[in-house]
């Protein structure tokens, strides 16, 4: 099974860490967020009241 | 016979070069860098809501210390999709199936939040090989076992990438060729193969994608663990 074949593995070690650190990670830092990847901070309480007819 | 099935996890070569070289770049250009206004172009635009949608699922379990790997563990999930999803193509190889691949990403990371873990809370991390409330008996033998299941996790994490994408390929090449094979002898099975083979290729798409989620989420797992 050609695939479990780790022949030329450093070559391919440096081309996959080369791919992922030169190029993929530099254009994912170009991209700029319009929000925080943060969820929402909800702080709204409900304001109860009394209704006149109760 | 039997072999050719595995012929197309071969690396394969043209006049010399190694095509694992631009299986591997081209991903890369389907993320265009946006240019520096704050609006951009729709394939722009929809690439920012989905990596922070990532970012915000990967970040969200993990303490303050832990966002510092927001960009490797969100450029890693955009890279492996993209390599599954490409490989998908018809007479394309796929270096995910490369086993040597898998580990040289496994590898170097699962290593990377050990050591954080070991560098700067070693007593915590080590307090992981003992679940607590083990019977007294039961310590020793269960230090090995959750040291065993310690060190097996990138060779896991690593074959879990390899297994899941081999079996989709070859899933896919055996049924096509049932296709072909049954088209002149029983056309109305024929048809039923190919129905099952373009469902066999919904379900592909969808192992690309949850493989890809799946390594990085179980590399922030060892992080939550280690930071």
């Amino acid at each position: 099974m050609p695939q479990l074949n780790p022949n030329p593995w450093f070559s391919i070690m440096l081309l996959t860490w080369f791919t992922f650190s030169l190029l993929i990670q530099p254009k994912l830092l170009s991209f700029t967020l319009t929000n925080n990847p943060a969820n929402k901070i909800t702080t709204t309480k409900p304001t109860p009241w009394t209704w006149p007819w109760t | 016979m039997n072999l050719s099935f595995f012929d197309q996890f071969s690396s394969p070569c043209l006049l010399g070069i190694p095509l694992i070289l631009p299986s591997l770049l081209l991903p890369a250009l389907l993320l265009p860098s946006p240019g520096n206004r704050w609006i951009n172009n729709r394939l722009s635009t929809i690439q920012l809501w989905f990596t922070h949608l990532i970012t915000k699922q990967l970040m969200t379990p993990l303490n303050k210390a832990g966002h510092k790997w927001a960009l490797l563990l969100t450029s890693l999930i955009l890279m492996l999709l993209s390599i599954n999803l490409l490989g998908l193509l018809p007479y394309t190889f796929t270096p995910t199936t490369q086993l040597s691949m898998n580990m040289a990403l496994a590898l170097p990371l699962w290593l990377a939040t050990l050591l954080t873990g070991l560098r700067n809370q070693p007593s915590a991390s080590l307090g992981h090989l003992l679940p607590e409330g083990t019977p007294t008996p039961l310590i020793p033998a269960l230090i090995m076992i959750e040291t065993t299941s310690l060190l097996i996790r990138p060779l896991a994490l690593g074959v879990r990438l390899t297994a899941n994408l081999t079996a989709g390929h070859l899933l896919i090449q055996l049924i096509s060729t049932a296709t072909i094979a049954l088209l002149p002898m029983m056309p109305s099975i024929s048809a039923l193969t190919a129905l099952i083979l373009f469902l066999l290729t919904i379900l592909e798409v969808a192992v690309a994608m949850i493989q890809a989620y799946v390594f990085v989420l179980l590399l922030s797992l060892y992080l939550q663990e280690n930071i």
